[in-house]
């Protein structure tokens, strides 16, 4: 137990929540500008799986993961405008159609690997993104390593926080986008292009949700395989749920989830005899806790899930 | 209009299917491979001899199960997406049971066995369900979180109490699923599976019960203010749903898997719900759509040995497929597409001049 309290523990495991939170939270953002434009966007397992074959490839290729992180965005987009203009354009339950992207896209993304590496067993590794500490900051005792000695990517997450703060709810156009989700009568009327806000709310879902992705294959680990989100996705949901809606919310419940993650590696370490599965159910459990005990029942844009037909009068 | 929505939506899978086989010939096309081959292959793998049709058969049992777990609850309203975590526990509960149960006859043990695996269902369906009814909470999430961790507590048993030598598994079940023809694999699962089919299609279509549930399924508020019980209704649905799917899992562990190992269950839980989509919603299509997955994914090894061309080509078809059969069945529903056909239905009764 000695080991638990040891300084250097608890700052390596704060680290590594920092590290483990960073894509759940990309990704929870991107779910966060999707739902307050009224589309939910279940499929984002799906979307993070491409992004991370795309964002690995990319990398491979060009030996540089931030054009791994690029791609995999635009990857991210092109997948999300499948899902957009069936469910914003056509008009499909945007759930359903949701699930059925988490089914196309990692199928898709596990053939293109399949197809250029060939079908073997042996992981390929593409180049890990370098960490760069901020110059100052990062020598700051003890708070120094685990805020400030991070890839750009995670820099980058934690920044969209408050970006997202500002956008959303002190400029002008945030208001028209969150008035999409909520009201889009309303919005039509004062002229808002509520189809239009729809697209670029998936846009950036997309492009958010593949970067998400994408950290998962250059940053955290550099090699890719089938079952790299193992789920993230889906918490990257119930993160925006228990955050209820707002990007501070969606932060704190994101730095719990990876907290619990980096937790669970770490007790995998320390008591080897203990099965690792057990401490590997424990992010999900969290979930699942905190879904229970603070999730509420009809919170969220009002308008959220429903298809908008501008005909319908 | 009631023949033409029929119609409709038996066409809308089969154009799906044939549109998603064409893509995925260009798309062997475009990686260099020979489409007429592949596809050779493919049928040839699924239907090229007796060992082969059998083979497909019993592939295509845990799918209609799944499919069936999903259907279910769709038709109800309810998104239950725990069916592969639910599947696992049938069969958790039926492997538990194994060792309490060695003296008995075969045929009891089996009946048990399958018991316990539909209550094991039933439960780990049911905890979404009390989340969604008690606290308004998504039951996606819940469903899916209890999948992860259905997989792990699985993995944890076969690695550790109830492991079988130095392997990962847990020891074969003695009680088996007795052949139903004489040379072929084929175990009695397929009769389970389709007899529960048709009790699922009489139930949903043919009862009062089943009309109710339907009805929260399509308009809640309205079921409400009819007094139909919401909440227990879908606490109901969910528990049936989870107890289908953990019958599959029960089935397929005595029917051909015998032994719980890493991988059990992969993957049947997604392909059901997207079966259950596919199969509009109707236990037969249920039947047929999870037949033809099996078809595909029995074809695709033969494919991948005879062409080279890798099995993922299948996975995108199967994808393929329910992007566009979902897409299909929406298209109709747009008001452009409905007014469209009010207005030719119109003309070709005379109604409106032209």
């Amino acid at each position: 137990m000695s080991a638990v309290l040891n300084i250097n523990f608890i700052q390596e495991l704060l680290l590594s929540m920092i590290r483990m939170a960073t894509p759940i939270l990309i990704v929870a953002l991107a779910e966060l500008y999707s739902e307050r434009a009224g589309l939910v966007n279940i499929g984002l397992d799906g979307i993070m799986a491409f992004g991370s074959l795309v964002g690995f490839l990319a990398s491979y290729i060009t030996g540089d993961p931030l054009i791994g992180i690029l791609a995999g965005a635009t990857g991210g987009i092109a997948i999300n405008m499948v899902y957009a203009f069936c469910t914003i354009t056509l008009g499909a339950e945007q759930i359903v159609y949701g699930m059925a992207i988490n089914i196309f896209a990692p199928a898709l993304a596990s053939f293109i690997y399949k197809i250029y590496f060939g079908i073997n067993s042996t992981l390929i590794s593409a180049t890990l993104m370098r960490v760069m500490p901020v110059p100052l900051l990062s020598n700051i005792p003890f708070i120094g390593p685990i805020l400030f000695n991070h890839t750009p990517i995670v820099y980058f997450a934690y920044l969209l926080v408050p970006i997202t703060c500002i956008l959303l709810n002190k400029t002008k156009a945030g208001l028209n986008f969150r008035s999409v989700g909520e009201y889009p009568r309303a919005a039509e009327s004062l002229g808002i292009n509520v189809i239009g806000q729809k697209y670029l709310a998936a846009v950036i879902c997309g492009g958010l949700a593949g970067i998400g992705g994408a950290y998962l294959t250059t940053c955290y680990i550099s090699t890719y395989s089938d079952g790299v989100v193992s789920g993230r996705g889906f918490i990257a949901l119930s993160a925006v749920i228990f955050g209820r809606w707002m990007p501070g919310g969606v932060l704190m419940a994101a730095l719990l989830f990876g907290f619990t993650d980096a937790l669970q590696l770490r007790m995998q370490v320390m008591s080897p005899d203990t099965p690792f599965q057990l401490p590997a159910m424990i992010p999900y459990l969290c979930t699942l806790f905190v879904l229970a005990f603070f999730g509420i029942k009809k919170a969220g844009p009002k308008a959220n899930g429903k298809p908008y037909f501008k005909e319908e009068r | 209009m009631n023949t033409k929505n029929k119609i409709f939506k038996v066409l809308v899978p089969i154009i799906s299917i044939l549109a998603s086989f064409l893509v995925g010939a260009i798309m062997i096309s475009a990686i260099g491979g020979n489409a007429k081959d592949a596809y050779y292959y493919l049928f040839l793998g699924a239907f090229g001899s007796a060992s082969n049709i059998s083979e497909t058969i019993i592939k295509a049992v845990p799918l209609i199960f799944t499919g069936l777990a999903a259907t279910f609850a769709y038709r109800c309203g309810v998104f239950n997406l725990g069916a592969e975590g639910q599947f696992v526990m049938g069969a958790v509960a039926s492997i538990s049971l194994a060792n309490y149960l060695a003296g008995l006859p075969v045929v009891l043990q089996l009946v048990i066995s399958i018991t316990g695996g539909a209550i094991a269902g039933g439960l780990w369906g049911l905890i979404p369900g009390i989340l969604k009814v008690t606290r308004g909470l998504n039951e996606m999430i819940v469903s899916i979180m209890l999948n992860y961790i259905a997989i792990l507590f699985m993995s944890y048993l076969y690695s550790g109490p109830l492991r079988d030598g130095s392997v990962p598994q847990t020891a074969a079940v003695t009680a088996k699923l007795g052949r139903i023809f004489e040379n072929s694999r084929v175990h009695a699962g397929i009769a389970i599976v389709l007899i529960i089919a048709v009790l699922v299609y009489y139930f949903l279509f043919y009862t009062a019960a089943g009309f109710k549930l339907r009805s929260v399924g399509l308009n809640s508020t309205a079921a409400f203010y009819n007094g139909f019980p919401v909440k227990k209704l879908m606490l109901l649905s969910f528990m049936i749903s989870g107890a289908i799917a953990g019958v599959g899992g029960s089935v397929e562990l005595h029917g051909t898997q015998f032994r719980l190992m890493s991988g059990f269950g992969d993957g049947y839980g997604f392909d059901g719900v997207a079966i259950a989509l596919i199969g509009q919603l109707n236990p037969i299509g249920t039947v047929l759509v999870a037949y033809l997955f099996a078809v595909l994914r029995k074809g695709a090894t033969t494919m991948q040995v005879g062409t080279g061309m890798p099995t993922s080509v299948i996975d995108i078809i199967q994808a393929l497929v329910i992007v566009f059969a979902v897409a299909g069945s929406t298209i109709i529903n747009l008001p452009k597409i409905r007014q469209f056909l009010a207005n030719r239905s119109q003309k070709n009764k005379g109604e409106v001049q032209e």
